[in-house]
């Protein structure tokens, strides 16, 4: 369902956490692409950038982050560049968002229409009011929560139908590219599931880009068409979701797939991975990963690896063991 | 609704709880009202003339009798006679003082709670700026002065060296009450200083209140999604913020209200203003039992009003009471 050409193109983008006395480079330079229609997926344990890296790519970086290297081209304009105008226009009518917790993302104290509305009679004045109800009507329809609820208030709605009417938001003004940031790990995996397969049947319809990201592997390789894996602020493999956890090349990748269980077979150990992600204010030299790697060699620890393309496999990976 | 009603419950019952109290306290403390009048009299009265005076203080028949009585006297507004101002009945005094009072205290309020709102609302949102870093040290420390201090300052330097306000009254004793522009410039004209006195002492409060509960909100999931929406700056800080922080600052103005009329007490005193304090200041010195009794009555009633008053603007302004 992905065409391949590029809606987003993201090149060595750094984002920092600046201290009184101290700089946590918290991405460091990654490179990938969004293409059209494309669900593209970061997975990576907690604090790894991922959520980060979205904030960044809609501008949303708040001190003390800062965004302080790299280029951000969606449909070949640069994001970071653009000034306050052409910004209100990117974010929601280009680029949406989802949050993680739905409980959190609606304001508690004025009804849900005034929420969705507001979005629509912003961006689109001419609409009216009337025209923003009636969009606002066609989108509850859309996400399948009744029409006739759209006066009712934030907590009379369960939690999955409130994610529903945070999707519904995003879908408002019919953007290219929405950056779902963890949108089903408030939820039970029932709803989870609906939730999921509605995005889907809404993207195939609709036809926009997706950027999901979540620290559930499983979930993302059934939703998404490409996975771009991160450890400690850094892309380490980017692969067909089909083959990440099947041909993984990254040791890192391999370990974070053989830590989930498999459901059906003979019983076997887990492997973890042994110690824990480095100190951003101290990271090792050379590769990031080599003081948790088993196959880690002399070189590991004096230059990082870079990520490279590697044809046969039809994926992208920044590991020594491949050269 | 039956919040409302459940908390009017309990406001009814607590009042009750407070006349009771009210009725017992003085009962259990040695000597009576009436003894002072009586001994006033020198031994001149008889019998049948003690009697009547005792009974015209609800002090004849037993505990329960003169209980019964007391609560009926209250049902009906009857709060006995002034000892020191002989005739005249306290009701007429209270609410007399209560007037002035009222003006004074509301005043300040009304423009304290309005005032130092807006100004947290303005600190929060560009918080760490000039109008932040100037303005919230010294709300601070005027909200740490106590209203005597202040109060005794601008009367020295208004009333008494500049003279560009009265020393005394709630207004000039060539006017008489009336509804004319005349009358209420003149009572406004002797207002000034005494609110000005409660306001600068009160204003820094709603200001620091106000400040905090916006910034604990602006890391919201719900303000990043409002501002993410392109929404106008006016919009996201107003109906999603403020909005927000406004609830517990109305919980608040019910709570200070009782300390407000305490600090009104001093006010009035220096200002020589005819309200509620003043009256009492009075009547502690002269032990006028039944205007004390009657003024913690009508300082309970306003309590516990303002905190009915509260609760309704609560139910109002929060959607989730209201189911």
């Amino acid at each position: 369902m992905s065409s391949d050409r590029v809606l987003l193109e993201v090149r060595n983008l750094t984002v920092d956490y600046v201290g009184d006395n101290s700089i946590a480079r918290a991405v460091n330079g990654i490179d990938f692409d969004i293409r059209e229609g494309e669900a593209f997926g970061l997975a990576g344990e907690s604090g790894c950038g991922k959520s980060t890296v979205a904030f960044a790519l809609a501008r949303l970086t708040r001190l003390p982050g800062l965004v302080s290297g790299g280029s951000v081209r969606f449909q070949g304009e640069e994001v970071l560049s653009f000034e306050k105008a052409r910004l209100k226009a990117y974010r929601w009518r280009e680029v949406s968002f989802v949050f993680q917790s739905a409980m959190n993302a609606l304001n508690p104290v004025i009804p849900v229409s005034e929420q969705i509305m507001d979005v629509i009679e912003t961006h689109n004045p001419e609409l009216g009011e009337k025209g923003a109800r009636a969009r606002a009507v066609e989108m509850f329809e859309l996400v399948g929560i009744p029409p006739q609820r759209l006066d009712d208030f934030p907590h009379q709605f369960s939690g999955g139908m409130r994610q529903r009417i945070c999707i519904a938001i995003a879908l408002a003004l019919n953007p290219r590219l929405i950056i779902m940031d963890e949108p089903t790990t408030a939820l039970d995996v029932v709803v989870q599931r609906d939730i999921i397969e509605q995005i889907v049947e809404l993207k195939s319809r609709l036809g926009f880009s997706v950027l999901f990201i979540t620290h559930d592997l499983g979930l993302m390789i059934e939703f998404c068409d490409r996975i771009g894996v991160m450890y400690s602020g850094e892309l380490v493999e980017v692969a067909p979701a089909s083959s990440i956890l099947t041909n993984p090349q990254h040791p890192y990748t391999r370990a974070l797939g053989s830590s989930f269980p498999p459901l059906s077979g003979p019983r076997q150990r887990l492997e973890g991975i042994a110690g824990s992600p480095p100190d951003l204010r101290a990271l090792p030299q050379g590769c990031r990963f080599s003081p948790r790697c088993p196959h880690a060699m002399a070189l590991c620890a004096q230059t990082a690896p870079e990520l490279r393309f590697y044809p046969e496999h039809e994926s992208e990976a920044a590991c020594h063991l491949l050269n | 609704m039956i919040f409302l009603a459940r908390r009017i419950a309990f406001y009814i019952g607590a009042f009750f709880l407070a006349v009771t109290f009210n009725f017992f306290i003085p009962r259990l403390m040695p000597g009576d009202p009436s003894a002072r009048i009586i001994a006033s009299f020198q031994g001149r009265l008889n019998e049948s003339q003690v009697e009547a005076i005792r009974k015209s203080y609800g002090l004849t028949g037993s505990l329960w009798e003169q209980y019964i009585t007391y609560v009926g006297s209250i049902l009906r507004l009857d709060f006995g006679i002034s000892t020191v101002q002989f005739p005249e009945p306290t009701a007429s005094l209270l609410f007399y003082g209560a007037t002035w009072t009222l003006v004074l205290v509301g005043l300040a309020i009304f423009f304290a709670f309005i005032i130092g709102s807006f100004m947290g609302i303005h600190a929060a949102w560009h918080r760490g700026g000039f109008f932040d870093s100037f303005f919230t040290p010294i709300n601070v420390m005027l909200n740490a002065f106590t209203p005597a201090i202040v109060a005794l300052l601008l009367f020295y330097a208004f009333s008494l060296q500049l003279q560009w306000f009265p020393l005394g009254r709630a207004h000039s004793t060539s006017i008489s009450p009336a509804l004319s522009f005349e009358f209420i410039g003149n009572v406004l004209y002797h207002a000034t200083l005494p609110v000005l006195s409660i306001f600068l002492v009160s204003f820094g409060g709603w200001h620091l209140g106000m400040r905090n509960v916006m910034i604990n909100l602006l890391n919201e999931d719900f303000v990043i999604l409002a501002k993410a929406k392109g929404l106008s700056d006016r919009r996201v800080r107003y109906r999603y913020v403020a909005r927000n922080a406004i609830l517990p600052q109305i919980t608040a103005l019910a709570l200070s209200i009782g300390f407000l009329l305490g600090g009104a007490l001093v006010t009035e005193q220096v200002f020589n203003y005819p309200g509620l304090g003043k009256f009492t200041f009075t009547a502690i010195g002269s032990r006028d039992y039944s205007f004390i009794q009657g003024q913690l009555l009508l300082l309970t009633a306003s309590v516990l009003v303002a905190n009915l008053l509260s609760d309704i603007a609560n139910v109002i302004l929060d959607p989730r009471l209201r189911t």
